[in-house]
């Protein structure tokens, strides 16, 4: 690839691309990210429709905020047992809102850890500043 | 405690990156390339199913870790290395460290990371950056990643450096104890590029190398299987792009890098025909590069249905048939 072909004006996200200099060497340039320039909004979209699609299935009580933060946050089962010491046998149950909703502090605390939420935002379904920010974000 | 004097550099690579940088501080001098050169860092692996993947996906760099052991071997540099199995113990010996001027690097769960963009971050625990100092209750963290050095709040590198699941970092931490003043690199680069052959052309693994990029190319037609929907699968098949371009590769799936270190391993090894092929990588990582961004293209539009997935394995397979022919000539050429 050519230098001149590299460039992406993506201040944002910036990375390192190894191109072909002009006078023939190679070696890297520094440029912005061609996927965030020219498809963050339809990041942001799939992310805010992923969230209505999770919340209405919490609010039909089919799936608990520990399976919508599992989904939002793309972890398997598996690693979120290893992650957050809890069987995956009491996470399958923890997935249905019946037992969540029983669900004693510490175990929340571990959940929320792993997500890196708060408690609140656990119990809320709220995955943070990420969606709110993605207006302000948008390069 | 304040920072360490340290030089930050942007790399193409968290670990080739962080490798290079910690040997550029101790005196020597070594381009990114050549680390990841040296340490046979150009790899393909694809996994179908894996316990700790929510959806098919793939791999083109050898295993996390071993461009520092590989390094360590073929250059001959003393790594001191630590992992943890007490938080406290992990906490204390990283600030005990940076209060004797030692950079250190360390392995995190990426999306703990604060400084990093909410669209970048996701659960990786193979992530690597450079610790250089510390201001109150936060860290000031070299990440090759970024144009210059970051702020991390100690719970948030905690939180990285202690996560578990797979390849979990265990508050892993290394720096370079012992680096000689020269190195003789031809041997090295010798070595690293008959490995990395090894890797593409002969491990007996079906998922793996050029056989990996085959079935890559076969299976990526059943994808839409295991989307949940549509916009599933667009997210999915436009994080090919990511994979190939933005998760630090330095473009086409690490393959610029390679031909950048084939170029400037040509000069030292003097063998004319490794600049020959270096060029040759270059045009095999602009068809990559059209991987990406077809997939791009066809996730954004929704464009998903069998006959583009189909177009998109046909353009898989070519890269295999070309990387094998490629990496078939590397082979010999240094014979």
């Amino acid at each position: 690839m050519k230098e001149k072909e590299g460039f992406v004006d993506c201040p944002e996200q910036q990375m390192i691309l190894y191109v072909e200099k002009e006078d023939g060497h190679y070696g890297p340039m520094q440029t912005g990210s061609y996927i965030t320039k020219n498809y963050i909004d339809d990041y942001f979209t799939k992310r805010n429709n992923l969230v209505i699609s999770l919340r209405e299935q919490i609010n039909r009580r089919e799936i608990s905020p520990v399976k919508f933060f599992m989904i939002f946050e793309d972890l398997t089962i598996n690693e979120l047992s290893a992650r957050t010491h809890i069987p995956l046998r009491k996470i399958k149950k923890h997935m249905l809102p019946g037992h969540f909703e029983q669900l004693p502090e510490d175990i929340l605390n571990r959940y929320a850890a792993v997500f890196n939420v708060t408690i609140e935002q656990l119990l809320k379904a709220d995955p943070g500043t990420e969606l709110q920010n993605a207006e302000a974000t948008k390069p | 405690m304040t920072s360490i004097p340290f030089s930050h550099k942007m790399g193409a690579h968290c670990e080739s990156g962080t490798v290079t940088s910690l040997l550029n501080h101790a005196g020597l001098t070594i381009s990114e390339p050549m680390v990841f050169g040296i340490a046979s860092g150009i790899f393909f692996g694809y996994f179908h199913k894996h316990k700790s993947f929510t959806f098919p996906t793939f791999i083109v760099r050898n295993r996390p870790g071993d461009i520092r052991k590989n390094i360590r071997k073929r250059l001959g540099v003393e790594f001191q290395t630590y992992s943890f199995k007490r938080e406290q113990d992990g906490i204390a010996k990283l600030d005990e460290l940076l209060t004797r001027g030692i950079p250190v690097a360390s392995q995190v769960d990426f999306y703990y990371m604060d400084y990093v963009p909410s669209w970048e971050r996701a659960h990786v625990n193979v992530h690597f950056m450079v610790v250089i100092g510390k201001e109150g209750a936060e860290y000031i963290i070299s990440d090759s990643y970024f144009p210059k050095p970051e702020r991390l709040n100690e719970e948030s590198l905690r939180r990285g450096r202690f996560a578990g699941g797979n390849m979990s970092p265990k508050g892993f931490l290394f720096f370079p104890q012992d680096v000689p003043n020269e190195v003789d690199l031809k041997k090295p680069i010798l070595k690293g590029i008959q490995k990395a052959c090894f890797n593409m052309l002969k491990i007996p693994v079906p998922f793996v190398g050029i056989k990996g990029i085959r079935l890559f190319a076969k299976r990526v037609v059943d994808w839409p299987k295991f989307a949940r929907d549509t916009e599933h699968l667009s997210h999915e098949v436009m994080k090919i792009n990511i994979l190939l371009e933005d998760q630090g590769t330095g473009g086409a799936g690490f393959r610029f890098m390679y031909a950048t270190f084939l170029q400037q391993a040509a000069e030292i090894v003097n063998k004319p025909g490794l600049k020959d092929l270096s060029s040759e990588l270059m045009i095999i990582g602009d068809g990559w590069r059209e991987i990406s961004l077809f997939a791009a293209r066809i996730g954004k539009n929704r464009d998903l249905g069998p006959e583009k997935m189909k177009e998109l394995s046909e353009m898989i397979m070519e890269r295999a048939q070309v990387e094998e022919e490629f990496f078939k000539k590397l082979k010999q050429s240094i014979k």
